[in-house]
Order: structure tokens, then sequence, then C-alpha cells
């Protein structure tokens, strides 16, 4: 029979991936991270939950940071929620929104609410900049990463506006 | 109508909600005030030592040991001082007993005393010779002594337990800020929230500039006090304990408006101790026309040149407007504060009042963009 003390002293030892380790993996934000600096980051992250048609942000509101969707799921959308409310996407498990809040101070450009009860994890400017004070390597792996996928985001961008531009000449 | 109603029920509710809890708070006060006066403390040490531990973190990669590291440090540095300053002043004072005759002193007493009384209207000459009983006078005065030793004992202990509490609490939440910080946020409500965490910040920004500054500010003041106190000795001021004095003038100054008066005061003690039944000394004047008797003039202008230099050329170069408030809410924050708590309300006051200020501006901005919300 195992012993109890022995359970809690040793609790803790070979313990497996939270939840938010595993949503976090998921983010390119965060790839090429090793065990240790997820354990740091998820120091940092802040966990939300929302029910089911709660707005997380709304248009024109100060954005503070960006969403991971741990649990659920959100959509992005402009317009009002009755009148001529413009879906822009539908997001799943795993998918983030709102990290351009993390480089400046414009309001939001969008709303964001979920559609099902969801669970997000929240990364703020505030934290990336407490991190890049205490562990500025990890920091700039963030900030590097997050280029990258504003530099993919761009990349879509224009080759969404070279096939509407090149259909609409045709 | 309904909705009126409902609307005027809701009021009365949140009314007494609001008054049963300030009942609750003015009950538990008492019990609660040491503890809230402790975390405000280790709160303001943290705020101000969060940085250092931040950096050193960021060079030794552990959170743990750069607490350690920089808790020993300053311990270290308090405790030198104290001991230095302690050593210090015993050996002024013992100096001071040996050159100073005792007999010689009780006369010089004596005649500032027979002085006193002669000067005085003859009622109150009346009054005090015919207080003659001197042995009751005596045991009252041995009896006064004692009790005020007792009640100075149990302060000492008091603030030795709160110094204790203040420190333990820093070390905590110097270890755990991040992660305190963290749980307080999660406790906004979403639609809140990202204000709140705004909010946060603008506070921490806001207090942690103010107190740098002050501290800034208070070293220059130290500084420049220590080569201003060095360059009257050049001129024969016969100032001794120049670098505490410095420090203790550094210190007082952050206390807005009256600190810089009280960091004149040892100086003047020293000079006066130091320069007693010396002919030169007392007959000194200011640049060879004002009467300057123990260089007591020469202090006080060697303070106010340095505060000047501080308040118009330091402060606004270092610090800049770090809070913004007004000089009449400074006056007004400093009366409150030292009507509630002395000389420590005073110093708080003015941190206090500039995150007052910032809840204030955010509370302002929610109302301007509550549709956002």
């Amino acid at each position: 029979m195992k012993s109890a003390k022995w359970e809690n002293i040793f609790k803790g030892w070979n313990h497996s991936e939270s939840k938010t380790v595993v949503t976090l993996k998921q983010v390119p934000v965060f790839k090429d991270f090793s065990n240790k600096e997820f354990l740091e980051l998820e120091k940092l992250i802040h966990h939300r939950q929302y029910k089911i048609n709660d707005f997380i942000f709304k248009n024109r509101a100060p954005g503070e940071g960006m969403y991971i969707i741990m649990q659920g799921s959100v959509k992005i959308t402009i317009g009002t929620r009755n009148e001529n409310e413009n879906i822009l996407a539908e997001l799943e498990e795993g998918d983030f929104f709102g990290e351009l809040a993390l480089f400046d101070d414009e309001p939001r450009s969008a709303n964001a609410i979920a559609t099902t009860d969801s669970q997000l994890l929240g990364f703020f400017t505030q934290d990336l900049m407490s991190l890049q004070e205490r562990n500025p390597i990890l920091g700039q792996k963030i900030l590097f990463n997050l280029g990258g996928v504003l530099g993919e985001r761009l990349r879509g961008t224009n080759s969404l506006l070279i096939n509407s531009q090149s259909s609409y000449k045709e | 109508m309904e909705k009126v109603q409902t609307n005027y029920l809701q009021l009365i509710y949140r009314l007494a909600i609001g008054l049963i809890t300030l009942w609750f708070i003015s009950i538990i006060w008492p019990f609660i005030s040491n503890v809230i006066l402790m975390l405000v403390f280790a709160f303001l040490f943290t705020t101000v030592l969060l940085s250092s531990v931040d950096a050193l973190e960021r060079k030794i990669g552990n959170r743990g040991f750069s607490v350690l590291t920089v808790v020993l440090l300053l311990i270290g540095g308090f405790g030198i001082f104290i001991g230095s300053f302690i050593s210090q002043i015993s050996l002024q004072a013992s100096e001071f007993s040996n050159r100073i005759d005792k007999d010689t002193l009780t006369q010089e007493f004596k005649t500032i005393g027979v002085n006193l009384s002669d000067s005085m209207p003859a009622f109150l000459q009346n009054i005090i010779s015919s207080n003659d009983d001197m042995a009751g006078k005596l045991s009252d005065l041995i009896n006064t002594i004692i009790g005020s030793l007792a009640s100075m004992a149990g302060a000492v202990g008091n603030f030795m337990f709160i110094a204790a509490m203040v420190f333990i609490f820093t070390i905590i939440l110097l270890a755990e800020y991040h992660v305190f910080r963290k749980s307080l946020v999660n406790v906004i409500p979403n639609k809140y929230f990202e204000l709140g965490l705004k909010l946060i910040y603008n506070i921490e920004k806001s207090v942690s500039s103010y107190l740098r500054g002050q501290f800034l500010s208070a070293a220059s003041v130290a500084a420049m006090s220590i080569a201003g106190l060095l360059l009257l000795n050049f001129f024969g001021a016969n100032l001794t304990l120049t670098f505490f004095i410095g420090i203790i003038a550094g210190l007082a100054n952050l206390i807005p408006l009256v600190g810089p008066f009280v960091g004149m005061v040892p100086a003047i003690l020293i000079a006066f101790m130091n320069n007693l039944g010396n002919e030169v000394a007392l007959t000194h004047t200011l640049f060879g026309v004002v009467p300057s008797p123990f260089f007591i003039l020469d202090i006080i202008l060697m303070f106010l040149i340095v505060q000047q230099i501080e308040g118009n050329l330091i402060t606004p170069a270092l610090v800049g407007k770090s809070v913004g408030l007004h000089p009449m809410i400074v006056m007004i924050a400093l009366l409150i504060g030292g009507t509630i708590l002395g000389p420590l309300g005073m110093l708080f006051a003015v941190p206090a009042t500039g995150v007052m200020k910032v809840v204030l501006l955010e509370i302002a901005f929610v109302r301007k963009n509550a549709h956002l919300l």
C-alpha cells in the first residue's frame, strides 16, 4: 500500500502538463519555448471565464492585450449585435486574437463575443513589459514570434488584396 | 413607472449595504488598522525595491536569491548606518561631557536661568520662587522619567514588532509580487477587466515614479548637505557627524514643506555643542556683517541653498512632475495626513493623494467611455 506521506512529499514530481501549457503550446506566438519557459509564462497568463454572448471586448474600447481560447469559441465582429453584424472570423480552441493591442495604444478594431461558454487565457502588455524586464530573452522570443505572426497575416492580407484586384480587372 | 420604482429600491438596497459595510469597518478598524498600516508600508517598500529585485533576477535568473540578496544588502546597509551612528553619537556625547566641565556648564545654565527670570515680569518670578519644595519636585521628576522610560520601552518593543512584520511582509510581497498582482487582477469582473488592469498599472507607475523621485531627491539633498557642511568646516565651523547630519537632512526632506526645516536641527545642535565656550565661534559673523553665533545663520543659509538647488534644479530634472499635484492640494493632504498619522502620515500623504488622483482620472475615463464597456 502506498503511504500518503510519501505521496505528499513527491507531489509535483513528474506532474503532467497543465491544460494551460497544452493550450499555450498550440499558439505560434510561443513556439520554440522550452518547458521551463512555458512554466514561467504560465505564471503570467490570466484565466478568464465568459458566458455565451458575453463581450470579451467591444469595438473602439481601449485594448490591453491578446486572448487565447482554451475552451469554447469566439466570434470577431464589427457592427452592433442586432443590426448589420458582420462576422469577420469564428475562432475555436487554440486560436488567438487581439494581439495587435500588445504593440500599440490604439482602441480595439472589432468586437469579440463568446459564442459558447468559454475559457480564455489573457496575455497583456503589462505582462509582456514585466517579462521583458525580468527575462529579456523570453520577452524577445515572444516579440520575435509575434512579428512573425503579424508578417504572416500581412502576407495573407496582401495576397487577398492582389486576388481581389485581379478579379476586379477581369 | 415600475422601472423607476425598481431603481429606487435598488438605490436604497445599495445605500443600506454601504452603511452596513461602513459600520462593520468602523467596528473592526481598531483591530485591523495596525495590520493595514504594516501592509501599506510593506507595499511601499516593495514598490521601491521591486525594480532592483527584477533587475537582479534578470542577471542571476532566480527570484528567491534576488530577493534574499537585495534584502540582505538593505539590512546590512541599515545596520552599518545605525551602528556607526550610535557609536559616533556616543563618542560625540562623551567628548562633549569631557570637554565641558560639569560645574562650568551648571554655572552657565544657572546664569542663563537667572538672566531669564530677571527679564520675566514680577508675578512670574514670584510663582517660580514660591515653589521651593525641591525634594518633592525631584521625586516627581524621577517618577516622570521612570514612567517615560517604561512607555518608551513599550513603544520601542511595539516599533520593533511592527518593523519585523513589515520586513516579513515586504519579503513575501517581493518574492510573490507578480503572483499577487495576478490574483488581484483575476477578481476583476470581465466587463472592467482590461480597464482594471490599466488602472493597476497606472497606480504602480505613479507610486513607483513618485517614490523613486523622492529617494533620488533625498540622496541629492544628503550629498549636497554633506558637501555644504564640509565647506562650512573649511571656514572653521567645527562640525562633526557631517555624514549623518547629511543623511538625516536627506531623509527629513522626504516630508514635503516641513522636512527641510527639521533637517537643519541636528546641524544647529552639533554646531552649538561643538562650539560652546569657543569665543571665535560665538562672535562669528556671516559675510563679516551679520552676527551668526555658532555659525547658526551660515548653516541655515547653506541648507536653504541646498533646498533651492534640489527643488528648482535637481528634482524637476530627475523626476519631473511625477505626481503632478497642485501645491494647495499637497498642503491640504499634508495637514490631513499629519492629523491622522503624525509624521508618517505626512510622509505618505502625497503618494496616497497621487494614487487617489490616478483612480479618479481612471473613473472619469470610465464614465466618459461607459458605452465601450
